[in-house]
């Protein structure tokens, strides 16, 4: 998933960037409101984790101006104060949930990986379709309960697409997911990894669940759970 | 003492009212006595004049005749001649023994015998047989039409004569200084009144500011107060500017104290990647743990500290409304169901800050363990406001409750939280000099019970 993490406290923001890329997330990373808006502007992300604390424009505004522009990915707010106010303005201001600074990575990463599920309509942090179970919090693939060797970019290609079942995603979204810079994306590379899942899902499945729409993207076809 | 607080608590317009209208009445009774004192004198000496006017009458009408006194069979005035007419004569020689007495008094035998010896005794009262009262009049004559006589001259009128004069002039003398009590009264009351309109002014002014529904007081006030409301809205200004520098520096102090920690918290999970730090990471994320749970509770109940001048009462629905609408989104997945059990315009006697944290903790707790469905519900018994919060998860056992409400207590460590929830809402009520109890609940829950006197 393309996340885009605001925080002004340099240390903090490396560390939830390489923790998040860690868990299999391509992290924009800014200080600023401003620099955020920008980064929401060029690039399509999933999911933003917002300090309210921010120097300039502050963390709400942010959020209140990211909804304004049509902004629809869920937003998750750190808050240093932990007071009642400050949850409740900044839920009111489009933000879904929040988590109380000092935090634990593991809380965290379970409240940002529950906001992923509930935006793609996921309640449980597995998704299935037919034989094929993706379980979101291992990062692995089965089929049958046997589980699918796939790399990580390949997984992560299966599971944003299956998050965006029965949608068209383009090459350039896939890339945006595996690549945190523009230079480093190839849309032949994404041919290439997708020819690769393709191949050893359908060694295993009875049946073709990604289908290529030429000059669009990828769809996955089957139904998800 | 029931009745000195209750004096105390008397409005000053009643007090002063009370005490200018005994004053009043003090003042009329006292004109009253003065009144009729003085209407008694003047009437006596009336009496007094006409009785010795009647004596003097008398002995104009007295011959001696070998030192014999002779009276005339029938006197000029009428009054002395009839039974009917009571203005009695009598003429006694030195010794008291009776020389003569008019026709008018042949039926009264009034208890009186003139002393001719000694100063002259003027005018007098007596009664007789039947207690009716006498005014008496006593003139001595040492002369008599040229020859020397030892004679006492006595007229006498029942007082009853006077009676209906006296009622009568009483009667109106009660009348009009009653209906003068009664306007002056109403006078002082109007009085009153229309000079406390400007203290009452203020009194609403101020319910308006202490309700929060006004900032300041206005500036339209006679001279004498505008002082005091000057000096009450600079306090006021103070207040709230201190109050918001306050809540500056505890927003940056928090910012400062708690970005830092969630930086050494990160630091410490990755010196916890290695087995052989595993140990020291995990005491520094203790102590991290213990710093932050500090930091936040007492920024917490710095932050709610009671303000002095300003009394709160936060209307519960729309207070809860933006709370469930919060948690709503946070908890979406649980599709929890809040059940409203108070009045519409059900008032909580609190701040709203206050009351927003107390009940968001409170509803915190409840959306995290309910399994859907949560009460929140207010009674009044007395005085006290009784505010629970009931969920139908899995409830406190009877052994734990005392121990859930102490500070920093968390009993449900599995789920995530900052465990100072429920010592914040405790220290929010006390400061309110409410207290905060625990219990099970009908829905099979816990029931958390926020008592406050209103």
């Amino acid at each position: 998933m393309k996340l885009l993490v605001v925080e002004d406290e340099a240390l903090l923001r490396h560390h939830l960037s390489s923790r998040l890329g860690e868990q299999g997330h391509v992290v924009d990373a800014v200080a600023t409101a401003e620099e955020a808006l920008y980064r929401a502007a060029e690039y399509n992300h999933d999911l933003a984790v917002v300090d309210l604390g921010l120097p300039g424009m502050s963390g709400l505004d942010l959020i209140r101006q990211l909804r304004s522009q049509d902004k629809r990915f869920p937003i998750l707010i750190l808050t240093a104060r932990g007071n009642w106010q400050d949850k409740v303005e900044g839920l009111a201001a489009g933000a879904d949930d929040y988590v109380v600074k000092p935090f634990q990575f593991e809380e965290l990463e379970a409240r940002l990986n529950a906001l992923l599920r509930r935006a793609c309509g996921f309640t449980q942090a597995t998704i299935s379709a037919g034989p094929l179970v993706l379980d979101l919090n291992r990062k692995q693939a089965h089929v049958d309960g046997q589980p699918l060797a796939l790399t990580a970019f390949e997984y992560r290609i299966l599971e944003y697409l299956m998050r965006h079942q029965q949608q068209v995603v383009a090459k350039e979204r896939l890339s945006e997911q595996l690549y945190p810079d523009d230079e480093e994306r190839d849309p032949n590379v994404i041919e290439v990894l997708v020819g690769r899942l393709r191949r050893k899902l359908e060694a295993h499945l009875t049946f073709k669940p990604i289908e290529t729409v030429r000059g669009q993207g990828y769809l996955f076809t089957e139904r998800c759970r | 003492m029931k009745w000195l607080r209750a004096r105390r608590r008397t409005s000053l317009r009643v007090r002063l009212m009370i005490f200018t209208a005994v004053l009043a009445v003090l003042c009329i009774l006292a004109v009253l006595a003065a009144v009729r004192g003085a209407f008694v004198i003047a009437l006596e000496q009336s009496i007094q004049k006409r009785l010795a006017s009647e004596a003097n009458a008398l002995i104009t009408l007295a011959r001696l005749e070998d030192r014999r006194l002779l009276m005339p069979d029938k006197l000029p005035d009428e009054k002395f001649n009839t039974l009917e007419a009571k203005l009695l004569g009598f003429i006694y020689d030195a010794e008291g023994d009776l020389l003569w007495q008019s026709r008018s008094s042949l039926d009264e035998s009034v208890d009186y015998r003139p002393q001719f010896a000694g100063p002259e005794p003027g005018f007098t009262r007596g009664r007789d047989a039947a207690g009716d009262e006498f005014f008496i009049y006593d003139l001595k004559r040492m002369h008599l039409r040229g020859q020397d006589v030892a004679l006492s001259v006595v007229t006498m009128q029942p007082a009853s004569d006077y009676e209906a004069m006296y009622s009568g002039f009483m009667e109106q003398l009660y009348l009009w200084l009653g209906l003068t009590l009664l306007v002056l009264l109403g006078l002082l009351w109007f009085g009153l009144t229309w000079g406390f309109r400007s203290l009452r002014g203020v009194s609403v002014e101020l319910d308006a500011v202490e309700a929060g529904t006004r900032a300041s007081l206005s500036e339209d006030h006679p001279s004498e107060l505008l002082r005091l409301t000057d000096s009450l809205n600079r306090l006021l200004e103070s207040e709230r500017q201190q109050r918001e520098r306050y809540r500056h520096s505890l927003d940056d102090l928090a910012h400062s104290l708690k970005t830092p920690l969630a930086v050494l918290q990160s630091v410490a999970e990755v010196i916890a990647t290695e087995p052989h730090n595993r140990e020291q990471a995990l005491v520094l994320q203790q102590h991290i743990e213990r710093m932050s749970q500090q930091i936040g509770y007492q920024l917490q109940r710095a932050s709610l500290r009671r303000s002095g001048l300003v009394r709160h009462s936060v209307r519960l629905g729309p207070l809860l409304d933006t709370l469930c609408a919060a948690l709503d989104k946070v908890y979406r997945d649980k599709q929890v169901s809040v059940q409203r059990d108070f009045a519409a315009e059900q008032h909580l006697p609190m701040e709203r800050g206050a009351l927003l944290e107390l009940l968001g903790n409170l509803l915190e707790n409840s959306y995290r363990l309910c399994l859907g469905r949560i009460r929140v519900s207010v009674t009044r018994q007395g005085r006290v406001l009784e505010l629970r919060v009931d969920d139908d998860g899995p409830g406190v056992p009877a052994d734990q409750r005392a121990r859930i409400l102490r500070r920093g207590e968390r009993l449900d460590a599995q789920h995530p939280g900052q465990g100072i929830g429920t010592a914040v809402v405790k220290d929010i009520i006390e400061s309110y000099g409410g207290e905060l109890l625990l219990d099970a609940s009908d829905l099979g829950g816990a029931c958390f019970r926020v008592r406050l006197s209103d």
